[in-house]
């Protein structure tokens, strides 16, 4: 029996935050904000463990 | 001897004195002139002058440069000046003509991947018949405006990039937003305009009339719609649906063990006969003796037997309380979808909404916040994040924050189910700005956020009306800070003078634009107005000017690239030096205090956001890059960082970034928001996402929000971050994938086709903790 195939050409969801509202595909972004969400760079929130490391704040 | 003249698009014709003194005769006649004959004498002084200058084939411009010349130079100064302005009105008209119709053949030809304007907000489907005609008129509108309605120097200062205009095509038509309070609406029913409603009576009434009032509202204003009291709002549906829960179950209960054939009606008679003597209901905390009351008129009126009774009663509030769970669940999963498939704008758009809660501690409310979040958990039929409303959870101390507070278990769930879907946002009740206006128990004085960020509070056009219902934004303007920075060249004194001056300019367009508003008429805002969400609009005829209830409203400066700005000036961004976070404070208190010094002198609302760039963000760098060049950390990338923020590209950590944005909150009244990027996926981590909101808490933020990555892969329905490949089915983007090997995955094997089932979703489901 042949294998059949599915899902071809169906391209993964990526959600991200714009200015506040989300939106459910970066094809709608204009092009300055899309370059602005590949600048984005992760914060790092600890090198401890949770809570803990902000109390002091 | 002219022969030929070049016409504006490149077309020789033959030439005609005739032409010449026709547009001259016309200028004249303007003034009241009426001699054709001594027109026709000054065109061939024209021709003469062209011919003296030995051009041979004059362009229309330099033909009516000479008119200018020899008119003025004959003594026809009126004439002149006539012709001069009809000149430029001709140029305007054709400038606009030329400029929109590019614009136009754009729209029309061009998809949106390739077309920016298309894509300016990215919750407008530009691809779609609507979304293409709402661009048609938006863009239409702007220039019109920039030509013909705004004073000659806003509309330079907006077309150079100087300033923002923000919603410029609604210029002359309506506010930006509304703080919409439903308990009020909902009393005594309302009109959408297109017919009336009852007031509701069931949790799924309130609960779609909420998105019914949202959707009206959108249409009547620019910008999103707001409800300030969600679940406070909602409460009362929950509390009548449970009352006639309670009933039908207590019914059936009497039907099984005293006897009865069909007890409803009798049951219902019973309960209104209860209510009308001891003044209680049937309430889920169920403490309000209602249950005795009924015992005893059970027992001593009607004869039945106390064990049945009690066992009947034991069985209605189990299984009511089990009941209103789910419907109300029910309902909140309708109001969720709902916003995320009701159309508004003529179909382009879904509403704008944002929804505030996390306060109301009662059991009714208590359900509703914990169902909205489970269902914003759950997600969209297949699973997918949904994108609206915008959730902000507010927290409190004494009510949320701690251990043991009664909304502690709520304020958890709210960060579980943002670590899953980027909903809710944070908004924090305690930092002093928000805190001065709390009383317990009243949601009027409760901040709450809307949209993107705005927030409306403070009040000097009445200060014993500093309340959150009815009220919003009018509209805002940007001053473009790097420009202002880049043109003083590292001197400061020379920015702050100039800022001034461009702070100046946008409170004159800001008054401008709040005249038009407010000679606009209740009857042009049928729902906003005509149902009184608007705060005092009740009191007004469908006639009225809206002048006097819109000074409720805030006018609203606001700011983009302070990142970028403090880099042309000092050569740092806050982000980098103390300094350069000395600096920015500096530049923002200043800012703000003119906001407070204009509002106490005119008694309008002014105040100060942290513009929420979409449009903006590549248009002012765009510019400035064609003006001044690439300059490294300021014009160098496609976009401005956006109001406040440390740039996205700084590496820093979450809490330094807190710390360095924190006081910016309190700065901008009108309106704030930061955001913490979180890497990997926080839900394997709830601790360490619960902290970094804490720490927002702790450093007095007034709006926050922690961004990750959400992916989600249609295929298999996996929902989390997805790299190049999708961790649970192992496709890459766009891959077919076996069948029968998906089958295996997800362990099922139903018809991949069909999209009304995802049961690994369903599974992925955790029992509910509250």
């Amino acid at each position: 029996m042949e294998e059949k195939i599915v899902g071809e050409g169906v391209k993964f969801e990526r959600i991200r935050r714009i200015t506040g509202y989300l939106v459910g595909t970066l094809d709608r972004f204009n092009d300055a904000k899309y370059a602005e969400v590949n600048d984005r760079v992760k914060h790092q929130v600890s090198t401890g463990t949770g809570a803990g490391v902000f109390e002091k704040v | 001897m002219l022969e030929s003249i070049v016409k504006r698009d490149g077309r020789e014709v033959p030439f005609s004195i005739d032409k010449i003194a026709t547009a001259i005769y016309r200028a004249a006649e303007a003034t009241g002139g009426n001699n054709y004959e001594e027109s026709l004498e000054l065109a061939s002084q024209v021709v003469n002058y062209i011919e003296q200058t030995g051009n041979t084939k004059p362009t229309v411009e330099e033909i009516q440069d000479a008119v200018e010349k020899v008119l003025i130079e004959t003594g026809h100064a009126r004439t002149a000046k006539k012709f001069i302005l009809y000149r430029s009105d001709r140029s305007k008209f054709r400038e606009m003509n030329t400029r929109l119709m590019k614009i136009y053949e754009g729209l029309t030809f061009t998809d949106a991947k390739e077309n920016d304007i298309k894509r300016e907000n990215a919750n407008i489907d530009g691809d779609t018949a609507m979304g293409t005609m709402l661009k048609y008129g938006s863009e239409g509108a702007k220039q019109f405006n920039e030509l013909y309605v705004l004073k000659p120097e806003h509309a330079k200062a907006h077309m150079e990039g100087d300033i923002h205009i923000h919603d410029l095509d609604f210029l002359t038509l309506t506010t930006t937003c509304c703080q919409i309070d439903l308990v009020k609406l909902f009393e005594g029913g309302f009109s959408t305009g297109h017919g009336y409603i009852r007031e509701p009576n069931d949790i799924a009434s309130y609960s779609s009339l909420a998105c019914i009032a949202l959707q009206s509202n959108q249409n009547d204003q620019h910008g999103g719609q707001s409800i300030p009291n969600f679940e406070t709002a909602m409460a009362p549906g929950v509390r009548k649906t449970y009352r006639k829960l309670y009933v039908s179950n207590l019914s059936k209960g009497l039907e099984l063990l005293c006897g009865y054939d069909d007890a409803l009606e009798a049951t219902k008679n019973l309960c209104k006969e209860v209510e009308a003597t001891y003044k209680v209901s049937p309430i889920l905390a169920n403490d309000n003796g209602y249950q005795e009351k009924e015992l005893e008129l059970l027992v001593n009126k009607y004869k039945l037997p106390v064990e049945a009774v009690k066992r009947a009663q034991a069985f209605a509030i189990k299984k009511a309380a089990k009941e209103i769970d789910r419907k109300t669940f029910q309902a909140m999963e309708a109001f969720v979808h709902n916003l995320n498939t009701m159309h508004s704008r003529a179909g382009a758009q879904i509403p704008f909404s944002s929804i505030n809660y996390g306060l109301d501690t009662s059991p009714e409310a208590r359900l509703v916040i914990k169902n909205v979040l489970l269902a914003t958990e759950a997600g969209m039929g297949n699973g997918e994040t949904p994108i609206f409303p915008i959730h902000i959870f507010r927290i409190k101390d004494g009510i949320n924050y701690n251990p043991g507070e009664p909304n502690y278990d709520l304020f958890k769930l709210a960060c579980r189910v943002s670590a899953k879907r980027l909903f809710p946002n944070f908004s924090f009740m305690d930092s002093p700005f928000n805190l001065q206006y709390y009383k317990e128990g009243d949601y009027n004085t409760h901040v709450a956020y809307m949209g993107c960020r705005t927030r409306v509070m403070s009040n000097v056009y009445d200060p014993s009306r500093e309340i959150v219902s009815g009220r919003g934004n009018l509209s805002f303007t940007s001053v473009n800070l790097p420009r202002l920075a880049i043109k003083a060249h590292g001197n400061v004194d020379v920015f702050f003078e100039d800022l001034d001056r461009k702070i100046d300019l946008i409170f004159d367009q800001l008054y401008d634009r709040f005249l038009i508003q407010g000679h606009r008429k209740v009857y042009n805002y049928p729902f906003l107005m005509g149902q009184g969400i608007w705060i005092d609009s009740e009191k007004l005829k469908p006639d009225d000017e809206l002048m006097e209830v819109l000074k409720h409203g805030t006018l609203t400066l606001g700011f983009i690239g302070l990142a970028e700005c403090l880099k042309a000036l000092i050569g740092a961004h806050h982000g980098e030096s103390v300094e350069a976070r000395n600096m920015g404070l500096e530049i923002v208190s200043h800012m703000r205090s003119r906001c407070d010094m204009k509002a106490k002198e005119t008694g309008l609302n002014f105040s100060l956001i942290a513009t929420p760039a979409e449009g903006l963000s590549g248009r002012f760098v765009r510019m400035d890059k064609e003006r001044y060049g690439v300059i490294p950390g300021v014009t160098d990338r496609p976009y401005y960082t956006n109001s406040f923020h440390v740039p996205v590209y700084y590496p820093i950590s979450a809490f330094e970034k807190i710390k360095i944005e924190g006081p910016y909150h309190a700065l901008t009244n009108g309106g704030h928001i930061s955001y913490i990027e979180m890497d990997g996926d926080p839900s394997e981590n709830l601790d360490a996402f619960e902290a970094v909101i804490r720490c927002m808490k702790e450093n007095n933020m007034g709006y926050a929000s922690i961004n990750h990555p959400v992916d989600r892969d249609p295929v298999c329905g996996y929902t989390g971050i997805i790299g190049d490949v999708c961790p649970r089915c192992g496709r890459h983007d766009g891959e077919g994938i076996s069948e029968e090997v998906l089958r295996r995955i997800k362990g099922y094997t139903k018809n991949l086709c069909s999209c009304d089932e995802n049961p690994l979703e369903d599974a992925d489901k955790i029992a509910n903790p509250v």
